[in-house]
């Protein structure tokens, strides 16, 4: 209840929310997954809880293919489809592991699901059946779709890139910029790049161009950091997500802020308030006029902090003040 | 002495007495330290520049240049790199150049200086590498003279002097490590070791290789990825901490873990316990029945895509009576399911019945 600018979402999940996605065209339905296994399906412009489905463990990932449908995965290894106007879900298949991230590439018209099983599968939502698998050599912790291209972050900080069209070969492997774990990539609207974050507090600006002029203008920037009586506390930062028109992005972190950057002029835009507790995933809206921001602990420090914080979904409006380049940057 | 005549045209930094190879990185250097603002991270370009725009934008007063020393902190000296230093400063330091050694002045100079050089062997002087190097020389290639110490650390020390010599891969690891101001206005190309670029993009280009080296997030020296242990993160240095847990895992894979000894095993138990809380049991029976009823239902489409397999074979005139069998079929099929299902409602109606007591004890305290 800070200001009108901004509530919480009414009946939030009970476990840790693991992602929340806006749909394709409206700004009212956001997908949420959370760790109490449930995906919830929230009528943001109502602030009520539509639908609901559940996976036989916590779900890790959620995406919209299209305003009715949803596919979610998790740690029961598999992939769901439901219907939201026929309330109907079905099992799309499973991966061998847990199912960290499920993206949707509409210039395809795929299903991507990434797994702690070292694979990358494709699935046809015409035909519900897997159409390929593609090993990553490590766990895949978060991956982001670029036009036809697909970027794949892993453990051990490698990041592959592929043309969905064509998977056969990997189209480029590289060693992540940042010297820790990465947490979390996505991919500019405008595909030029990705932004790349890590645990430490730390996100890079990466270009798929592998002209090395092109490539001179990557770079990384420390964020989301506290310096406390002489230490410096430095967070992960969870979520990334992209303005669909303006190619600036959120980010959010461990510390529980939300800051909001140009990549391309280098400036940060703004910062919100801090936020109870850790930042797990973000989401503009199809149009960018909304925000919407996951808070919950999520196990960072040994100690949990006392009360344990609560599950809560913001929902912000933005304004284009804190989201349009402040510099005018026709073409880059 | 010539090489006293030559570190004297050295430009220095006015504010902290800091000596660089060449103006441009003094005013970058004055940019990130000197003239950031605090607030918003904006780089101004004066001492009165910064002063104004913290008055004018966040209405906040500045009365110290930041990271200045005692003595140098005034806000008000427009001071530009070289330009604009106070002539009797200038001669000072001038002065103290030619006076004793580097060391040997010791008000202000040193601490700065000191460092690298203790990293490098502590050699106060030039003795120890004399064509390496020039002394003077800190900052190096592809790293921002602004930068804080603390990013330092975890470098490892010795590597500094032979930066030029290292394989170019290194480069790369230290670039996105060392702490570049907010946004880094220094790329690549300003950097004096010009030479490496373009190496920096190796792992990149050309496809299919991972041409980096085997970088761990261990410190340098200890095992690598092969083990079967849990790499752990390596820590940042005594004065910044990450906010995470040690093993070099992702949180999710740690909840996860977590979550398997913990919520998951009583869920386990599929019987009815009443004591048990509601939802979940309730839900891993529900979820359960629903399995059953789905494996049954599978066998028996599988039975009956069998069936229709074999009608097939027998040719036309039965295939004739079979859309209606099909359909007739997918009748019976659905319905003896239901009556599978049954038993699990009075189960759970059962255990809804049990509890009610406890329930209502609540209200009553």
């Amino acid at each position: 209840m800070k200001s009108q600018t901004e509530y919480k979402l009414a009946s939030p999940p009970d476990g840790a929310i693991s992602a929340v996605k806006f749909g394709p065209n409206t700004s009212q339905f956001l997908l949420v997954s959370s760790w109490d296994n449930y995906v919830r399906l929230y009528d943001v412009t109502a602030n009520n809880l539509r639908h609901k489905y559940s996976h036989d463990s916590p779900v890790l990932d959620c995406c919209f293919t299209d305003a009715v449908h949803s596919y979610s995965g998790g740690l029961d290894n598999t992939l769901k489809a439901f219907d939201f106007n026929t309330t109907t879900e079905s099992v799309i298949g499973t991966h061998n592991n847990a199912i960290k991230c499920v993206e949707y590439c509409s210039d395809v018209n795929i299903v991507l699901s990434g797994s702690w099983d070292h694979h990358v599968k494709l699935w046809d939502p015409r035909t519900p059946m897997c159409s390929g698998s593609y090993n990553q050599c490590e766990k895949v912790f978060t991956m982001s779709v670029c036009g036809e291209k697909l970027v794949v972050g892993t453990a051990g900080r490698k990041i592959l890139v592929w043309d969905i069209r064509n998977m056969s070969y990997t189209l480029q492997k590289r060693e992540s910029n940042l010297k820790y774990q990465t947490r979390s990539i996505r991919c500019f609207p405008n595909k030029q790049g990705f932004v790349l974050s890590s645990i430490e507090g730390r996100v890079a600006v990466e270009y798929l161009d592998t002209n090395p002029e092109i490539q001179k203008k990557k770079y990384a920037f420390k964020c989301h950091r506290i310096k406390e009586d002489g230490t410096e506390k430095i967070y992960p930062v969870n979520a990334i997500s992209f303005h669909p028109t303006y190619n600036t992005f959120a980010t959010g972190g461990s510390d529980g802020y939300v800051n909001i950057w140009d990549g391309f002029n280098k400036k940060r835009l703004c910062q919100f308030h801090q936020y109870h507790t850790s930042i797990t995933s973000l989401s503009f809206s199809h149009n960018g006029e909304v925000l919407a921001i996951a808070c919950s602990y999520f196990l960072e420090e040994d100690n949990p902090p006392k009360p344990y914080p609560e599950d809560i979904i913001h929902i912000r409006s933005v304004s284009d003040q804190e989201t349009r380049p402040k510099y005018s940057t026709t073409s880059n | 002495m010539g090489r006293k005549k030559k570190k004297m045209s050295k430009p220095w930094c006015w504010y902290c007495n800091r000596e660089f190879e060449d103006e441009k990185i003094l005013i970058q250097h004055q940019k990130a330290k000197h003239f950031k603002c605090h607030i918003c991270h904006k780089k101004l370009y004066t001492g009165p520049g910064l002063s104004i725009h913290c008055m004018q934008v966040h209405k906040e007063t500045i009365d110290k240049v930041p990271n200045s020393l005692p003595l140098r902190s005034n806000i008000e000296i427009e001071i530009y790199g070289m330009e604009g230093i106070p002539a009797t400063d200038l001669k000072e330091h001038e002065r103290q150049r030619q006076g004793g050694n580097d060391s040997g002045s010791d008000d202000e100079p040193a601490p700065k200086k000191a460092k690298p050089e203790g990293l490098l062997g502590n050699a106060p002087g030039g003795p120890q590498h004399p064509g390496m190097m020039p002394p003077g020389m800190m900052p190096p290639p592809g790293m921002p003279p602004g930068m804080s110490m603390g990013p330092m650390m975890h470098m490892p020390p010795f590597m500094h002097p032979g930066m030029q010599m290292m394989p170019p891969h290194m480069m790369m690891q230290g670039q996105p490590g060392p702490a570049k101001p907010l946004f880094p206005s220094a790329v690549p190309t300003s950097s004096p070791g010009g030479a490496v670029v373009g190496a920096d993009f190796k792992p990149i280009s050309q496809g299919a290789t991972i041409s980096a080296p085997p970088t761990t997030n261990q410190p340098a020296g200890s095992s690598t990825p092969g083990s079967d242990k849990v790499p752990l993160i390596a820590s940042t240095g005594a004065s910044s901490k990450i906010i995470h847990p040690v093993e070099d895992i992702s949180l999710e894979e740690i909840r996860a873990r977590r979550l398997k000894y913990t919520k998951v095993t009583p869920q386990k138990p599929e019987e009815p316990i009443p004591t048990s809380s509601s939802a979940a049991t309730n839900l891993a029976i529900a979820v359960s029945a629903a399995q059953q009823a789905a494996a049954h239902q599978a066998k028996q489409i599988d039975a009956m895509n069998h069936h229709a397999a074999m009608m097939q074979r027998f040719g036309q005139p039965v295939r004739v009576s079979g859309p209606p069998i099909g359909m007739i079929h997918g009748g019976p099929i659905m319905s003896p399911m239901r009556p599978h299902m049954i038993p699990g409602p009075p189960t759970l109606i059962g255990g809804h019945l049990v509890r009610p007591p406890p329930l209502s004890m609540p209200p009553g305290t």
